[in-house]
């Protein structure tokens, strides 16, 4: 499952995937945006900017939809680790062992259905232990409120996992339905899951008492309706006793609903990943330029730059900050609608839509139009940090920026230049050097683009895209609306009917945040939930199931290459989570394209 | 007076009721729903429907406005998706901070508008009417969110006199123990205030200054400071004072520009982050409010012409 979101908007599956949102962050591979310079200090404070217009709205280890923005998961991931945690911080986004409850990767069995996970020597902050119970009570609350549960997708966790078997208090171990990638079972379904203290929370009210309500279906539905109901009040998350058990780095110390949040140092951690800094501010923004007016003014250690003010960059760092590229594990792209009656039947050729890539100067767009703060796409796998799942076929542009090399495929095909330069379907027909099944002789090769209004970088990047394809021959129209409509309307339609897009955009952004094992057949296999243009290839399907299925390592690396070759959609810059300014005595800092932080990592040095 | 005041209440719940249909009716026919917007791209169909089903989106409209209106009754504004908190809440934590600012903003501009005003009157034609006037044109004609990017520039960035934030405290007492943080964003939005207030002074003054008790009053001998500030100035304030009274309802919708830079969370930014991801129960919310407020500040206007004019006094016996 892949969890994609906007910055500003929560995106829902983005809690599971450990991806999501607005994308940013620069530097590339799991950067460390702070190594280096001065002694460390232990102790002292650090703040942090939250995205603009974005406040925390749920801590909850038990992700519900529309409560999955990346700086919820922040905060939670600071009181209640997950019991694997992924990070770049290697250079590559894998498995933190540091950051996660287990001890190590899981081991699997010999038929590669079961894995066993052995948790370290956590305790809570009452001084219990952290158990195998834990984890099954998170598992339980989970698999008996599926509905309710934003990561849930038919077939998947939990509903996969046949059997959840305590071995002894650290280690337990889950098998699966079947054997599949393990990379994927441990990037994108046992990554979903937390520990969370059954002796204080396992109950359905405030004066119940605790018990093993949720080993029984019916009593683990009233403990998650407890519990979120209690995250629903995020006026007392600061003080409600059940919050105040965590095993993670810090505690919430305290959570304004105008979203300032502060954390301390949890006095009582006892893992391998305690906080450096005493306490950590994560506060609110109504905008970009008030959050930038505060690293101008100093206030903020951890801060962002609008896009529109990237030129004062060297002010910027005369403050004594350092600014760097946030990028996001993420892909952009604008989908195809292969089922619109008219733009359909030109979007199901290959050569179309190929000619249409090579008139997208990504190299350009990226450098003038954002700044250099966006990444070109080639394909299905994020180009940044670059990992084993990128092919080669992805990493070199399979379609370069060439407008006459578009051209000449077009007229290949049957395609003549009109008097505006616009081609026209001249050799009707399905043979090699004709314009293709349901091409009528004297049809024009024009699309329409819905894309989002609200963004200059996006409105300049549509003209780009205009002025480039036309040079090819291709009519690219305009339509704007704002980013809620476009996505509310990009949704399949019934093969041949009107659809209302042709092509859309929506990523102007940030598009699809993806899971640590970047699995897209939510985007581009037939049945995906995600895949708005209908878009079908029986080997895309066969090669995305490989995937999910498959120990192969190179079984991803297959799905980048298919469909950085078959081109489901336009690939398309894609923007950084952010352009991030750093206080040059804060160190230890990773920006992690899943677009989330570890505070706990950060120290001050002198 | 009595039976006037009950009557305008009554029309004041039927504006208030109108609107409420009226934006409930748009709100809900605007393209694209909050379903998508709340829970994001990666939402699936079956989240989607469940989502419109707990809100009661998948119900006739008309049984939707019902039902919020039953709510409404019981003192029930709904619950934000998006900030997972009651509306009420989010309203009771937010109009205070605007009410604070607006008002502030609007009494510094009385104080500075109303004298100005008529000291540009009595002074009308000469050269410091032109530079008053001139002045209040450009005040008047610069957007709001220029001012205040100037206002940061000079009296925070180059001369760091001033925060470039709003107090950041989340209860009134702690946003008054910040007046300095107050400054900038007060005179940003006193500044355009200044402008309106002074031309509508300024204008009603003049027309004072040529009516006949003036000429009487001069002819008795009385002095000129007491013609101008107790005969001219009172009865000059008629027209600002209905201005004032039309400005209530941007005391309560906050300023949306002013919050935005300022980093000062107000029912302004409520409404528009709200509108951004269809967020209806903080949108009819929001606009209850300012309805209310709307039709009570016509109302106080109306009053208040009264205690000033007599002649408004006797038409309303």
């Amino acid at each position: 499952m892949t969890s994609a979101r906007l910055r500003g908007l929560p995106a829902a599956a983005a809690l599971l995937c450990a991806g999501l949102v607005l994308a940013a962050c620069g530097g590339g591979a799991g950067q460390q945006a702070g190594t280096g310079g001065g002694a460390p200090v232990e102790g002292g404070t650090a703040s942090f900017a939250q995205p603009a217009g974005s406040t925390p709205n749920w801590i909850l280890p038990l992700g519900v939809p529309g409560r999955t923005a990346s700086f919820n998961q922040s905060i939670r991931d600071a009181l209640w680790p997950p019991v694997l945690s992924y990070t770049a911080e290697s250079g590559k986004l894998g498995l933190d062992v540091k950051g996660s409850l287990a001890t190590a990767a899981p081991a699997w069995s010999a038929d590669g259905r079961t894995a066993t996970i052995t948790l370290g020597g956590q305790s809570w902050s009452d001084g219990k232990p952290v158990t195998s119970r834990d984890v099954e009570f998170w598992f339980n609350l989970i698999k008996a409120n599926t509905s309710g549960w934003t990561s849930y997708v038919k077939g998947n966790f939990p509903d996969n996992v046949t059997a959840f078997t305590t071995v002894d208090d650290k280690s337990f171990s889950m098998t699966f339905d079947q054997a599949y990638n393990q990379q994927w079972a441990e990037a994108n379904q046992i990554s979903l899951m937390y520990a969370m203290p059954q002796h204080a929370w396992d109950k359905d009210s405030d004066a119940g008492p605790v018990g093993d309500l949720d080993r029984d279906p019916a009593g683990a539905q009233r403990v998650w309706t407890y519990l979120t109901g209690q995250a629903s009040s995020l006026d007392t998350y600061a003080t409600n006793p059940l919050w105040k058990v965590v095993d993670g780095p810090f505690t919430l110390d305290a959570f304004s609903t105008t979203g300032r949040v502060t954390l301390k140092k949890n006095p009582a951690y006892t893992g391998p990943d305690a906080a450096h800094l005493d306490t950590v501010d994560l506060l609110p923004f109504t905008s970009e330029d008030a959050a930038f007016n505060a690293v101008l003014a100093g206030d903020v250690d951890y801060g962002y730059l609008p896009i529109a003010s990237l030129a004062q960059k060297p002010r910027v760092e005369g403050l004594k900050y350092r600014v760097q590229n946030w990028d996001g594990w993420a892909i952009n792209f604008a989908p195809y609608n292969f089922n619109d009656a008219t733009a359909g039947p030109l979007f199901r050729q290959d050569y179309v839509r190929q000619a249409i890539q090579r008139s997208v100067d990504q190299d350009g767009i990226s450098k003038v139009i954002w700044k250099g703060t966006a990444v070109p796409t080639y394909g299905p796998v994020p180009q940044q940090p670059a990992g084993d799942s990128l092919s080669d076929a992805q990493k070199t542009n399979l379609y370069p920026f060439d407008t006459a090399a578009a051209q000449a495929q077009l007229t290949g095909h049957g395609w003549q230049p009109g008097a505006d330069g616009i081609v026209v379907c001249a050799r009707p027909g399905t043979g090699a050097d004709q314009c293709g099944d349901g091409i009528a002789a004297g049809t024009r090769l024009q699309f329409e683009m819905y894309s989002q209004s609200g963004s200059s970088e996006t409105d300049a990047m549509m003209q780009e895209l205009q002025s480039s394809l036309a040079k090819a021959g291709i009519a690219m129209t305009i339509r704007t609306a704002p980013l809620n409509t476009v996505l509310a309307d990009t949704k399949p339609c019934a093969p041949g009917a009107a659809c209302g897009w042709q092509a859309s955009f929506f990523g102007a952004r940030g598009a699809w945040y993806l899971n640590p094992y970047p699995l897209t057949d939510r985007q581009f296999s037939t049945p995906g939930t995600g895949n708005f243009g209908s878009y079908s290839n029986p080997e895309t399907d066969s090669l995305e199931l490989a995937a999910r299925v498959s120990n192969d390592p190179s079984a991803m690396q297959a799905v980048s290459r298919q469909l950085a070759t078959d081109l489901p959609g336009m690939w398309l810059p894609e923007p950084v989570y952010q352009v991030s300014a750093i206080k040059q005595d804060l160190q230890g800092v990773s920006q992690d394209p899943q677009a989330v932080i570890h505070p706990q990592r950060w120290y001050r040095t002198k | 007076m009595t039976r006037y005041v009950a009557g305008r209440l009554l029309q004041a719940v039927v504006v208030v009721l109108i609107v409420t249909v009226i934006v409930f009716a748009l709100l809900h026919s605007l393209p694209g729903g909050p379903a998508r917007a709340i829970l994001g791209i990666d939402a699936t169909p079956a989240q989607m429907a469940d989502f419109n089903h707990q809100q009661g989106f998948d119900q006739p409209l008309v049984v939707q406005y019902l039902q919020y209106l039953g709510r409404l009754l019981h003192g029930d504004l709904g619950r934000s998706f998006a900030l997972n908190q009651d509306v009420s809440a989010v309203v009771t934590q937010r109009l205070p901070k605007t009410l604070l600012l607006t008002g502030v903003s609007t009494l510094v501009a009385m104080a500075v508008a109303v004298p100005l005003g008529v000291w540009q009157a009595v002074r009308r034609n000469r050269a410091g009417d032109y530079v008053v006037t001139a002045l209040t044109f450009l005040a008047y004609s610069t957007p709001a969110f220029f001012l205040a990017f100037l206002a940061i520039l000079l009296f925070s960035q180059a001369i760091p006199l001033f925060p470039a934030q709003a107090p950041q405290a989340d209860t009134l007492a702690g946003i008054l123990a910040e007046p300095a943080a107050l400054v900038l964003p007060v005179a940003t939005g006193a500044v355009t205030a200044i402008a309106s207030f002074s031309r509508y002074m300024r204008s009603s003054t003049l027309d004072n200054l040529a009516e006949d008790y003036v000429r009487t009053a001069r002819a008795k001998g009385t002095v000129e400071r007491r013609v101008i500030w107790r005969h001219v100035g009172r009865n000059s304030l008629t027209p600002v004072i209905t201005m004032l009274g039309y400005h209530i309802p941007v005391l309560f919708g906050g300023a949306l520009v002013t919050e935005s830079i300022f980093n000062y969370p107000g029912m302004g930014l409520a409404f528009w982050n709200a509108a951004q991801v269809s967020d209806y129960p903080v949108l009819l919310g929001v606009v209850l409010v300012i309805a209310t407020a709307t039709v009570i500040g016509s109302l106080l206007a109306d009053l208040l012409q009264a205690l000033i004019d007599p002649r408004v006094r006797g038409a309303h016996r």
